[in-house]
């Protein structure tokens, strides 16, 4: 066992942290206040190789391993204060351009890769439904064969990234009677008639990244827009989720970094009583445990990132991560927070918004039940 | 250091009853499914479901040591005992 980054990667660490808070913190609280997205952001990152990480060489990606792509993403998230941004970047990564390679045609991985990884495009997916959301199999979204096309008619809700979108996986169901077994995914460019986008959903947190509802009107995609076969719609979306609780947390650790790091610093130079407040044991424990759920959540997030180094699945790793980063961070935030008595609550010193933002990672990419359910699974429970 | 005598096993479990015995105790019955084929497609019948999936791809990599690739998770591979005997065995070769 070997805890340590590698040379390479402690210097490409310290990189991206450099680029971080230097390029993509620039009136964070303004755009969380408006809902913005920061599209210079979205290509400040390609340009540094980002949205490419995970990606082979030959479609234009950095062919990063998956423990790297982790380290990557922690520093991000340390160096850079829009979570909104951050959550775009990574429902981009985990839930087009993976399942893209895992499972497209030689010819769609050429099409569509390069635009990704560029920033010239947007990805995302389109699974949730107001009918179905944990149990996401149960989507009411149908695809029908006509000939050499399919017809798409649904609705779905709760999708990120979808007004700046460009390229929509979508999934529908090709034969309701055979249940789960006939969700397929389906590749729909931007555009395409038929695919309409509604309006912007307002969000407690992760303000400054776009989410909204999405209609299926007749919308007809050509045969050939299959993303891997017809009923392969179900490991396509597993193989998401699992890469997705694998690294989309790996950003909350860098997060709980910098909130440990504040906290520490305000400990010291925060008086009253004619102490600094860290002398306090009510204050240190709880930097302690800050600290705590920092290390065990990275072991969690590392370990579930190494075996997909190593080419191995990790659903149970990655679910445990999930649930367990998830949680963590909201704890630290409030602990942040507390920590700074009245000033943490203020929108300028922004810990609120890190909570406000940290509480979605309970929610999204399977909730903290669905987690749990998932680990006892393995059990037989 | 002590040594502990072992008495050798008369025989190795045959493959498909490993298989068979894992889907059996660890999938079918939590959902109260007492019998299956090994030809039954298991997913179908409802004996595998999204998570006995990684499950049983779990189950393969870690007590039967195969690597199993994203493309191999499909309803084809993993259809039933005999199809995922035939999974391992072209991995083993």
């Amino acid at each position: 066992m070997d805890f340590s980054w590698s040379e390479e990667q402690a210097a490409f660490r310290k990189e991206v942290i450099r680029f971080a808070k230097e390029e993509l913190n620039d009136d964070v609280a303004k755009r969380d206040r408006d809902e913005e997205f920061p599209f210079d952001f979205w290509k400040k990152c390609a340009a540094f190789g980002i949205q490419g990480l995970p990606v082979p060489p030959e479609y234009g990606g950095g062919g990063a391993d998956t423990l790297t792509t982790v380290c990557a993403l922690e520093a991000l998230g340390y160096g850079c204060k829009d979570n909104g941004f951050l959550f775009s970047l990574n429902a981009h990564m985990w839930t087009t351009e993976i399942p893209l390679m895992a499972f497209g045609t030689e010819e769609q991985k050429r099409r569509y890769l390069p635009k990704l990884i560029s920033g010239e495009w947007i990805g995302l997916h389109c699974m949730t439904e107001p009918g179905s959301g944990s149990d996401a199999y149960s989507l009411k979204t149908r695809a029908e064969r006509k000939g050499d096309r399919y017809v798409i008619n649904g609705s779905k809700t709760f999708i990120t990234n979808t007004i700046y979108g460009d390229l929509f996986i979508v999934f529908a169901n090709v034969d309701p009677a055979k249940g789960a077994n006939g969700v397929t995914g389906f590749l729909i460019e931007k555009g395409t008639p038929g695919l309409i986008v509604g309006q912007k959903l307002h969000k407690m947190g992760l303000r400054t990244s776009p989410m909204s509802e999405v209609a299926l009107v007749d919308c007809e995609v050509p045969a050939e827009n299959i993303l891997g076969k017809e009923g392969s719609g179900q490991a396509i979306f597993t193989h998401s989720m699992e890469w997705e609780r694998t690294c989309i947390l790996a950003s909350h650790l860098g997060m709980m970094q910098r909130l440990q790091e504040t906290c520490v610093k305000y400990a010291r130079e925060r008086r009253q009583f004619g102490e600094p407040i860290g002398k306090y044991s009510a204050i240190g424990n709880k930097i302690a445990d800050m600290e705590v759920r920092l290390e065990t959540g990275r072991l969690l997030v590392y370990k579930a990132a190494w075996l997909k180094s190593q080419g191995r699945h990790a659903l149970r790793e990655a679910s445990m991560a999930k649930l367990y980063v998830s949680e963590a961070c909201v704890q630290s935030c409030l602990d942040a927070i507390q920590i700074h008595g009245g000033y943490g609550y203020m929108t300028e010193y922004e810990m609120e918004r890190d909570l406000r933002d940290a509480i979605s990672g309970k929610l999204y990419s399977g909730t903290s039940e669905i987690q749990r359910v998932i680990i006892a699974g393995f059990h037989g429970l | 250091m002590s040594t502990v005598n072992q008495t050798p096993a008369t025989h190795a479990p045959v493959l498909k009853d490993q298989i068979r015995e894992f889907i059996m105790e660890n999938l079918a019955h939590a959902k109260g499914i007492t019998s299956f084929t090994d030809d039954e497609s298991l997913m179908e019948s409802g004996v595998i479901d999204s998570l006995g999936i990684f499950r049983l791809v779990s189950f393969l990599e870690e007590d039967l040591r195969v690597r199993v690739s994203d493309e191999e998770i499909n309803a084809e591979t993993l259809k039933s005992v005999n199809s995922i005997e035939q999974l391992v065995l072209s991995k083993k070769k």
